[in-house]
């Protein structure tokens, strides 16, 4: 297991669609334009998983993708980090449980393991779409540089 | 330019002889029962006596109901208004139905995804796998009733070692595509000889969805928004107008007007994400970035009106959930002022870049015979000559009491496409003022929403990228079968003819002209193909067609 | 014609510097967000009742009510939530807002559950489950007060008061009859 060095310089990024309808795609796209500019922070969208650092990953995995995204996945060198982006990648979406869809990437992580593939690190973010200033935070929250929010909670009603 | 009653009297002339039933339902049209064997010279007549468009085919599992596979052929005149419905039933044990890919070239793909989902066989044609996966197994048809919804063989990861040959395949992962879509190009140097769509990477099961005893049908808009990320909102109206024709819901005037306004929003952000990604795709990123800033306030402005940047949901069964009340009013009339002046700018300044001129004038041409032949729509029709547009033909919603102008082009090539959508951004924002003066007051949401169970709806809507039509049979407490068909679905067969024999560096631009939404595509299952071809196919696979060879 | 083709690629310049610098710095300034943005809900744990019209309506089940034991729970997996609203519009007690929070992230999925444990009353008269809470029973007798007669018992503790009163008044007629 490698140990995770958390990289607090510019990441190079890699946007995976598996089937997504595109709406969180085109916020990852809006973090780019100038109302949000995340190149001031040095991130950059590169054309090949084998420079990435961190894939954005989007969609629910639909089946015809999945060896695909297998494929996309193991050519990211490690460390390998993943940010899941929207209510499809995290839980499934509205069609969780349908005949053509896997399940997001709590399921992913099965197949991956099967087939030999580590992730180092998975961050989720919840949304539909996500908003860009979500997605920005979650990459700030993957490279250690803020403490999430949320925590789980169970409380009684009384 | 007749009456509905004067096209129902020629309908019936013609096709008399043919039909066992002609029916006129007003929330569908003039539906025509034939029998199998008369199908074809019924297409015939009405495709090109009639001189109708095709609109979409759905296929239904009506075993249920009345013990047969049924098949619906939806063609439109545009100078009435009138939808023409042909229905024809099948036998439930081996449904087998004539192929009239020949006569009417846009149906080639409903025939291929009707066999796929429901293993209705057509004769005449070669039939191969379309929308499910390779690993997917013969025989499980995923529409069909007696199959459920979550029915899921397991997957088989096998991975494909690359073609060889001269073959150019983009995608499904590719830098210049945001969706994982693959297109092969066959290329002879440097120009390009064919291609194959190789598509349906993004089908999630979203008819059969809806049809299981997980929703209802307030809970379908939810589910239709998010068949697209960027024109969400147009199928959500879509499918409510489909219902609310069917039971004859009465829809208050201003939740129409709600609607209508937040379709042109929709459609300003689209046209200009559209010009956006155009422009990065010919390098001029200067473009990219101003148009998507001008973009941001669109997307502010649609959040204050709705509660959400993009997937709405306002939209319900016989209205709305939000109001506008006079701050928004005030937010949207600022908003247009602003974008008016700056897009002007814009809109000079990317026509006025002569290597963007000169990279889209003349290239990936659409002849207007072939245009008419496939039956395309939105935009990729209107710069082929074809004056066609579903808010002028087919009104819905606020659009018979606005008047707009519908931009047309003769030279059908890529430059055309671009100026028709910068029209239609001046085109959508003169609407929303008109909108804005004449807003009624009243309530929002019908009163008496009942939707009783075997009517059969269409509606239909002008998405930024052309025609979207659903039809819909309701059944009990959901939808019984919803079909969707998105314009790109019409529009993507066309890319064959305007690709071919191009130089290979047009290829990014056409692909993107007809701003293709694989989305709005592929919602249903994936097919994969079994055939392992290793050749170059020159001629079509189909009788006299123009078919896309899908191919995995 | 020279001189004007020669200065055309100077309208860029005047467009860029016509609109100038809009990066909002997030997260050093506040990010762009109108009053109706839709965020997370946040269940009041004071007024739920453990009815389950939210989970009914939700569209992606991310709301779900189950019953364990002795308890009803309902969970809110904010993983799959759509952030649509419509829970918060179908709550009868109005125990679910809709809040601005949209900084989500989080590195697991159980940290993106949040669980609401109910007690379900006892029948008064046999000490079995009812199936509702307290609140629910409550809700009932507020907009039906005749209900409170009836409402803490379970059917079958029904069924015995109902056929032991109606025993009692034959008696009292067979007495009357008698005498």
């Amino acid at each position: 297991m490698l140990r995770v060095n958390p990289l607090k310089k510019s990441v190079w990024v890699f946007h995976l669609n598996t089937g997504s309808c595109n709406a969180c795609d085109i916020e990852i796209l809006d973090a780019l334009t100038p109302y949000f500019d995340v190149e001031r922070f040095g991130i950059k969208l590169v054309a090949s998983p084998r420079h990435a650092d961190l894939v954005l990953f989007t969609g629910p995995i639909t089946r015809k993708t999945l060896p695909k995204v297998v494929n996309a996945l193991r050519a990211v060198p490690r460390p390998r980090y993943v940010l899941a982006i929207g209510a499809c990648a995290v839980g499934g979406g509205i069609w969780y449980d349908t005949y053509s869809v896997i399940g997001g990437v709590e399921e992913l992580k099965k197949i991956l393991e099967e087939n030999g593939i580590e992730i180092d690190k998975i961050v989720y973010v919840p949304g539909c779409p996500a908003r860009p200033e979500a997605i920005i935070y979650g990459v700030a929250v993957l490279l250690g540089l803020v403490e999430q929010k949320v925590h789980g909670e169970v409380k009684i009603a009384e | 330019m007749m009456s509905a009653d004067k096209l129902v009297k020629i309908v019936t002339e013609k096709l008399s002889g043919l039909a066992d039933e002609i029916r006129y339902v007003e929330s569908a049209g003039i539906i025509v029962r034939v029998k199998p064997v008369n199908l074809r010279e019924a297409a015939h007549i009405v495709h090109d006596d009639i001189d109708a468009y095709f609109r979409t085919m759905m296929a239904v599992d009506e075993r249920p109901l009345n013990n047969t596979f049924a098949a619906y052929y939806v063609f439109g005149r545009d100078q009435e208004g009138v939808n023409i419905i042909i229905e024809t039933h099948a036998d439930p044990l081996t449904p087998v139905l004539p192929t009239i890919a020949d006569i009417v070239p846009a149906a080639d793909w409903y025939e291929l995804e009707a066999w796929d989902l429901l293993g209705i066989r057509f004769k005449d044609r070669k039939l191969h796998r379309f929308v499910l996966p390779d690993d997917w197994p013969e025989g499980l048809y995923p529409l069909r009733k007696d199959v459920e919804y979550t029915a899921r063989p397991s997957p088989r990861i096998t991975y494909k070692p690359p073609l060889q040959g001269p073959r150019l395949p983009v995608g499904p992962y590719h830098p210049a595509l945001h969706e994982p879509e693959y297109f092969e190009l066959f290329v002879e140097g440097e120009r390009v000889v064919d291609v194959e769509y190789n598509g349906f990477h993004v089908h999630r099961g979203i008819e059969k969805l809806a049809e299981s005893l997980r929703f209802t049908y307030q809970k379908v808009p939810f589910l239709a928004e998010r068949i697209c990320g960027i024109c969400g909102f147009v199928h959500s109206v879509a499918y409510t107008l489909s219902v609310e024709n069917a039971a004859k819901i009465e829809v208050p005037e201003r939740a129409q007007y709600i609607r209508s306004i937040v379709l042109e929003v929709e459609r300003l952000h689209s046209h200009l994400l559209w010009l956006g990604v155009a422009c990065h795709l010919l390098g001029y990123d200067a473009g990219f970035m101003h148009s998507w800033r001008i973009r941001e306030k669109v997307m502010v402005l649609a959040e204050l009106l709705t509660g959400s940047r993009k997937t709405y949901g306002i939209n319900l069964v016989g209205g709305v959930r939000k109001d506008i009340n006079t701050y928004k009013i005030t937010a949207i009339n600022n908003t247009l002022a602003w974008l008016r002046s700056e897009f002007t700018k814009l809109a000079d300044l990317v026509t006025s870049v002569p290597q963007i001129v000169r990279r889209a004038r003349g290239t990936g041409i659409l002849p207007r015979d072939e245009a008419r032949k496939l039956s395309v729509v939105g935009p990729v029709a209107r710069a082929s000559g074809l004056d066609r547009d579903v808010r002028r033909d087919y009104p819905y919603c606020a659009y018979k009491d606005v008047s707009f102008k519908v931009p047309v082009y003769t030279e059908g090539d890529n430059l055309a496409r671009v100026l028709v959508r910068v029209d239609e951004i001046f085109e959508a924002m003169n609407i929303i003022e008109q909108l804005l003066d004449q807003l009624p007051g009243g309530p929002i949401m019908a009163e008496e929403i009942e939707v009783p169970e075997g009517l059969i709806g269409v509606g239909n809507v002008e998405a930024p990228r052309g025609e979207d039509i659903h039809v819909i049979i309701t059944g009990r407490g959901r939808p019984y079968r919803w079909r969707v068909r998105a314009p790109t679905y019409q529009n993507i067969p066309a890319l064959r003819i305007m690709l071919h024999d191009a130089p290979l560096a047009d290829a990014p631009l056409t692909i993107a002209s007809i701003d293709p939404c694989f989305s709005c595509t592929d919602r249903i299952v994936v097919i994969d193909l079994k055939t392992g071809r290793r050749e170059k196919l020159k001629a079509p696979s189909i009788p006299g067609g123009c078919g896309c060879k899908i191919w995995v | 014609m020279g001189l004007k083709k020669l200065f055309k690629p100077f309208k860029l310049i005047s467009v860029a510097r016509h609109s100038g610098v809009v990066t909002v710095l997030y997260p050093y300034q506040k990010p762009l967000i109108t009053a109706e943005f839709r965020g997370k809900i946040s269940i009041d744990a004071s007024k739920c009742m453990g009815c389950g019209a939210c989970a009914n309506t939700c569209p992606p089940n991310a709301l779900i009510l189950s019953r364990r034991d002795n308890t009803i729970i309902l969970n809110y997996f904010i993983g799959r939530c759509i952030f649509c609203g419509r829970c918060a519009e179908v709550c009868p007690v109005g125990a679910i807002t809709v809040t601005h929070e949209f900084e989500l992230a989080s590195m697991s999925t159980r940290d993106l559950n949040e669980s609401l444990v109910h007690q379900v009353e006892k029948c008064s008269g046999c000490g079995g489950g009812l199936g509702a809470t307290r609140r629910m029973l409550q809700y009932v007798i507020l907009h039906s007060p005749t209900a409170e007669n009836y409402v803490h018992l379970c059917p079958n503790c029904r069924k015995k008061r109902f056929i032991n009163a109606l025993v009692m008044k034959m008696g009292a007629r067979t007495e009357n009859v008698e005498s």
